[in-house]
């Protein structure tokens, strides 16, 4: 039984490696836009940043990236395909109980997640000198935060979706806006004051805001705003997506 | 020895019965097959007695276990196969078998077993790339992984092509001789008559017979059907001769139906006697299909659309 538990989570580790899609948006595509963007403007102080270099600021913007990859594509598409392919029924019938089939799923996306923002930090250490300012503790919690809220609403996706290509299509409607109108990858100071004020009705504009003050040495209470809403969202969609959850 | 013992179980869904009030037994080293069209509450039957679903009222037990309150042991008896799972398209053949494996106290070589289906050398494969019949095997291959009792198989051969098919029952076959008892849903008649030694008919909800393949299909009393070509204009001796029913004629086939032997030696006898040269001589004894087709013809003759809102599930 320990052994099994052990071999799922390492055939779900495996299996993740397989999904070229994640992994590319996970661990490549960041570093690759660290390396455009710190290419094209260098890591010079700019007034638009407050003083501080592309790099600095885009580093744990990116992290927006990260936890929406995991959070909203690969984590509910794989419960939905995995219910839609009864695999979790499977299970039942097996002394294993499917709950550990999404505890290994939810496992396995946390590290992927974590391992794709160290190696965006790496890339940006190495390459481009980047500083940072903040302490391990209120990034780490920020993170963790951000993590939890945006996973949360990935369950609720794969609560709400009735089926594999269901899931797919809304997981697209809410990834992609989540990517580009957040800050996550075309920096908030540069938009206009309406789409500043659409970008903060999208969780992870919050994300992206709290991250940059953390990262940047602010205190954590200066984002308790960003933080409640991060909260505010993770705490209805964990209720609605546990009521909507459905093994089959 | 008694292996399942299912007495009055009912299935309900809401409002709906699924399964109503049924009862039946499976034996040790039995191949125990299930039938009846969709909907007649098969599947639920079967997920109740695997501890997949739990009963509304009646006892089921699997080797003297209750599936449902002490399903953590009857899980390393009994093998599943459930209808139409899938599995993750970028996994490995003996990634998922090693996986299985480690979930038993005492599993099966699964290199034996991928050697019995003749997948061994599809080891490495990834799962999506396994034809509809090789991912039928490997699911036959992770049900056997426990070194089970007693297998249950839903829908085994849907969508297969008829050379896998019979290879399947070749194996299930070969899987009784072990010492295996396997209860199978189909809805293949000629699948059951292969290889079933005893089938219970499902339709609705209830059992609506149970036996031998013979017992059943002469419990219905059906006609045997027997035809043949011959110019022939007058049918009417025909009609009146032992055992004979109805007597059609389309151009120059004629088609008698009628019931038992003597029915078809009267006809013989008669075509004989009347030195009547006939060809293309068939005859046509009831089988399961038959009934199958006449409990559906029934349905419909006899209870019209108010049947369709009747306990399906």
């Amino acid at each position: 039984m320990k052994s099994g538990l052990i071999k799922l989570a390492v055939l779900e580790f495996k299996l993740f490696t397989r999904n070229f899609l994640s992994m590319f948006f996970l661990l490549v595509f960041p570093s690759l836009m660290l390396l455009l963007f710190g290419g094209i403007y260098g890591n010079e102080p700019e007034p638009i940043f407050g003083g501080y270099g592309t790099v600095d600021v885009s580093v744990p913007a990116y992290a927006g990236i990260i936890v929406s990859v995991t959070g909203l594509m690969s984590l509910p598409l794989a419960v939905c395909e995995y219910r839609e392919k009864k695999i979790l029924k499977r299970f039942q019938a097996t002394p294993l109980s499917p709950a550990y089939v999404i505890i290994s799923q939810v496992s396995v996306n946390l590290l992927m997640t974590i391992a794709g923002m160290l190696l965006l930090f790496l890339t940006g250490k190495i390459v481009f000198n980047m500083r940072f300012m903040g302490s391990v503790l209120p990034v780490t919690a920020v993170f963790l935060l951000s993590l939890l809220s945006v996973f949360s609403m990935g369950f609720l996706i794969a609560g709400l979706a009735p089926s594999m290509r269901a899931a797919t299509a809304i997981a697209n409607l809410v990834f992609f806006p989540m990517l580009f109108l957040t800050g996550a990858t075309i920096p908030i100071e540069l938009m206009p004051e309406l789409m500043r004020n659409i970008a903060r009705f999208f969780p992870v504009t919050h994300v992206v805001k709290a991250m940059k003050a953390v990262w940047l040495g602010e205190s954590i209470s200066s984002v308790y705003s960003s933080l409640l809403v991060l909260g505010g969202v993770m705490l209805p969609c964990f209720f609605l997506s546990l009521r909507l959850f459905r093994w089959e | 020895m008694c292996m399942i013992t299912v007495n009055s179980l009912t299935v309900k869904y809401k409002d709906l019965c699924a399964v109503d009030n049924v009862s039946f037994n499976v034996y040790e080293q039995e191949i125990f097959g299930i039938v009846g069209p969709n909907g007649a509450g098969k599947t639920s039957t079967v997920e109740c007695i695997e501890g997949l679903r739990r009963a509304y009222s009646g006892t089921v037990k699997v080797m003297g276990l209750d599936p449902w309150k002490e399903r953590q042991k009857l899980y390393g008896l009994m093998g599943v196969q459930l209808q139409d799972t899938a599995y993750q398209d970028r996994v490995r053949v003996w990634e998922l078998c090693d996986l299985f494996s480690s979930l038993y106290r005492d599993p099966a070589l699964y290199d034996e077993l991928l050697e019995i289906m003749n997948l061994n050398d599809k080891k490495g494969a990834y799962v999506a790339s396994l034809s509809g019949g090789q991912k039928q095997k490997l699911s036959i291959v992770l049900a056997l992984i426990p070194n089970p009792r007693v297998v249950f198989l839903d829908e085994l051969t849907t969508g297969l092509d008829p050379h896998a098919r019979r290879q399947m029952w070749d194996l299930l076959l070969q899987l009784r001789e072990r010492g295996l008892t396997i209860v199978l849903v189909s809805h293949y008649m000629d699948e059951v008559e292969a290889v079933c030694d005893r089938v219970a008919i499902m339709d609705r909800g209830r059992i609506i017979s149970m036996g031998s393949i013979n017992e059943v299909v002469n419990s219905f009393n059906l006609k045997t059907e027997i035809s043949f070509s011959a110019s022939l204009h007058d049918t009417g001796d025909i009609e009146g001769l032992t055992g004979v029913v109805s007597v059609a004629r389309k151009r120059d086939v004629i088609k008698v139906c009628g019931h038992g032997d003597e029915c078809v030696a009267a006809v013989l006898k008669y075509l004989h006697d009347n030195r009547i040269a006939y060809s293309n001589l068939a005859v046509k004894p009831p089988d399961l299909e038959a009934v199958f087709l006449s409990l559906t013809g029934y349905t419909l003759a006899e209870e019209g659309d108010s049947a369709k809102g009747g306990g399906r599930g």
